[in-house]
């Protein structure tokens, strides 16, 4: 008896890491299938109210390795020219008006309705998340992740993934006290060329705007390396020219 | 009708509105297409009222000889209109700005280049600009002392444009992994010759400034100074750094040496003065649960007036006020309208000043929607200025805006001698 409780012990605790590696392993995996780790591409963000009235906004955006991510507003032309840069955990937003950029948070929303800094400027899951558990849902995983630290903007997620794709579904952000602050569906998976296959679309509702819809499309996504220079203060003006 | 028909009808209205729904998000490539020119702007209409203190000391000194009653008005109409051509590493802008203003004194029009410059990149490390432009150097948001090659902004409307300097400047930039992850330096030649740049200061001096940024340890640094010329040498620095994804402080000091002021005695006598000050600013920015934001700013004007020499021109306008009422000679009030414009008349002229700007975004779900309330308070002589406001933006490329100022001040302090007890403006601005 002694001899089965240590074997089953044992199983357990080999089992305990197991199921660790496979939730960062699937994430890292997910990543990887939801962009290169430097690219650049085009969205447009469309926030819709309740009535149906819509509102558009296109941004280039580029990025390099783990922790540079920029973006540029082309349209529209009261946004044009506006530009976000993200190092890590630091975020500027500058505006041609203000003629210089300054420091913002990630919970800062700079176009108004529900999508904010951080989901425009977003780093890859793996970076600012550890997976907490992995639960199987027949045809999806669910992945429950936890921020690494508190500069996050969403102190949890829950992430179900599609098995056969390994590419996210659904994503709900939870505050630290596992209040839902908005949901995030992936849908349309295209092939955007050069071993980029992903949804091309990604929707945003969230209770805290209810009735209220964001949609996020994608387009010209490809893989590119620029010159770390591009993720400084001083290019944040000059990051058009990238186009 | 019978199952069947019906069922095919249902298919093919869903057939027929699918590509309606898909047609709803679409994104073509038109769209992201770029040219190699650019021309856009924005036009402004700004009715406003003002409320006038006819007891204060700057409504003497404007008004002195007229009667315009309780409130004036104004209209302000602005098209700024910038445009860009791109070639190669080469990269031509311009900035216009174009005002015409009907006041109590009729019409009137203004217009300058704010900005128009060449700029060369030949490569992404460097960035060299000849031409006017605007540096905006600091990190405070209502005031930037450090800002040596800059005018002066306006706290009431941080955001606005500023006119520029000609300059030949040179933007250097390196990256790097670790701590430091940031390093630029931005040397800067402003010439002040004849007729260029005769509003920097003295003429026939050729001004060397530079700036050195550091993004060390996740906080912004800069160093920066201005060399003896047309202004007297001044040396800075400033820092911005997030403590918390929702707060973040800066701030700027600056040394300046020889800072020159001209005051005025009890007895209408000016002076100069002369002496080595410090200007600083610390501030942040906090953002609450509940989508606020809180920008608070502490600034110290070193070459700012004591309480004391702005009560004695204050009490200079009213002799002179006194003086014109009785004998109808406005001596007096001329060579007081000449000592504000040559520094009584700038805003903030005292020494100590608290900014609150307090906005929230979206509030009851009203998308776009953002009030705000700015008070700018005088520390020395307790007076202050209380700007709400109501700003839209929910129709794409306008925006507009209802700000209302109240000015409050005892006799002899800066908001109590302002020529208005308040303002009310609706701006509409419409981006192209």
């Amino acid at each position: 008896m002694i001899r089965f409780i240590f074997f089953v012990m044992v199983a357990l605790l080999a089992a305990a890491p197991a199921y660790a590696v496979d939730g960062k392993q699937i994430l890292e995996q997910v990543d990887k299938n939801l962009a290169p780790e430097s690219y650049e591409l085009y969205r447009k963000l469309i926030n819709i109210e309740p009535d149906g009235k819509k509102k558009e906004f296109v941004l280039f955006t580029v990025k390099k390795g783990s922790d540079k991510i920029a973006g540029l507003f082309i349209s529209p032309a009261s946004e044009k020219g506006r530009s976000t840069l993200r190092l890590g955990e630091n975020m500027w937003l500058y505006i041609p008006n203000v003629g210089k950029p300054i420091r913002i948070t990630s919970l800062q929303s700079v176009i108004g309705g529900v999508f904010n800094n951080s989901d425009i400027l977003q780093l890859d899951y793996s970076v600012e998340y550890d997976v907490t558990q992995v639960e199987d849902q027949g045809k999806e995983h669910l992945l429950h992740l936890k921020a690494k630290t508190k500069t996050v903007a969403y102190d949890q997620l829950k992430m179900w993934v599609d098995k056969e794709k390994v590419q996210p579904t659904k994503i709900e952000c939870l505050t630290e006290a596992s209040m839902l602050i908005k949901t995030i569906y992936f849908k349309d998976i295209q092939d955007f060329g050069g071993g980029i296959v992903r949804p091309a679309t990604v929707e945003t509702d969230s209770p805290l705007y209810k009735g209220y819809k964001s949609i996020m499309l994608f387009a010209n996504f490809k893989k590119r390396e620029v010159a770390d220079e591009v993720f400084t203060l001083t290019f944040m003006p000059n990051i058009d020219s990238l186009r | 009708m019978t199952k069947r028909s019906l069922y095919n009808f249902l298919w093919v209205i869903l057939v027929l509105a699918t590509p309606c729904l898909s047609e709803e998000y679409k994104f073509e490539l038109e769209e992201i297409e770029k040219k190699p020119y650019h021309v856009g702007g924005y036009l402004e209409l700004r009715p406003t009222l003002f409320g006038l203190d006819r007891d204060a000391a700057l409504y003497k000194l404007r008004f002195y000889d007229r009667d315009e009653g309780k409130t004036t008005e104004q209209v302000t109409s602005i098209a700024q209109l910038d445009g860009s051509l791109e070639k190669g590493i080469a990269r031509l802008f311009a900035r216009a700005n174009f005002e015409l203003d009907y006041t109590y004194l009729g019409w009137s029009s203004q217009g300058s280049l704010f900005e128009g410059y060449l700029s060369l990149k030949p490569d992404r490390s460097w960035d060299l600009r000849l031409g006017k432009q605007t540096m905006k150097w600091g990190k405070g948001y209502a005031w930037n002392p450090v800002a040596f090659v800059d005018r002066l902004k306006n706290p009431d409307e941080p955001d606005l444009n500023l006119e520029g300097f000609f300059m030949a400047s040179v933007d250097f930039v390196r990256s790097f992994d670790g701590t430091l992850k940031t390093l630029s330096f931005t040397p800067v030649l402003l010439p002040a010759y004849g007729d260029m740049n005769d509003d920097f200061g003295e003429t026939g001096k050729l001004n060397v400034a530079a700036k050195l940024y550091l993004l060390y340890y996740d906080t912004d640094i800069d160093f920066m100074f201005l060399s003896e010329g047309s202004r007297s040498a001044r040396y800075g620095f400033d820092f911005s750094r997030n403590l918390l994804t929702n707060l973040e402080v800066h701030g700027e000091f600056a040394w300046i040496t020889d800072s020159r002021r001209t005051v005025i005695d009890q007895t209408g006598r000016t002076s100069q003065t002369e002496s080595d000050v410090a200007s600083f600013l610390l501030g942040l920015r906090y953002l609450s649960v509940q989508e606020t934001t809180y920008i608070f700013e502490y600034y110290h004007n070193g070459q700012g007036f004591t309480q004391d020499e702005v009560e004695k021109f204050f009490s200079f306008i009213n002799r002179g006020y006194e003086a014109y009422v009785s004998t109808r000679t406005d001596t007096i009030l001329k060579r007081a309208q000449n000592l504000s414009e040559s520094g009584y008349g700038r805003p903030n002229v005292m020494k100590d000043y608290l900014y609150l700007r307090i906005s929230q975004k979206e509030p009851f779900d009203i998308l776009y929607f953002t009030p705000a309330i700015t008070w700018i308070f005088n520390i020395d002589d307790q007076s202050f200025s209380l700007a709400p406001e109501l700003v839209y933006t929910g129709i794409t490329n306008l925006e507009l805006r209802l700000k209302g100022v109240v000015l409050a001040g005892e006799s002899f302090t800066e908001y109590g001698e302002k020529q208005n007890d308040y303002r009310i403006e609706l701006r509409a601005r419409y981006y192209f």
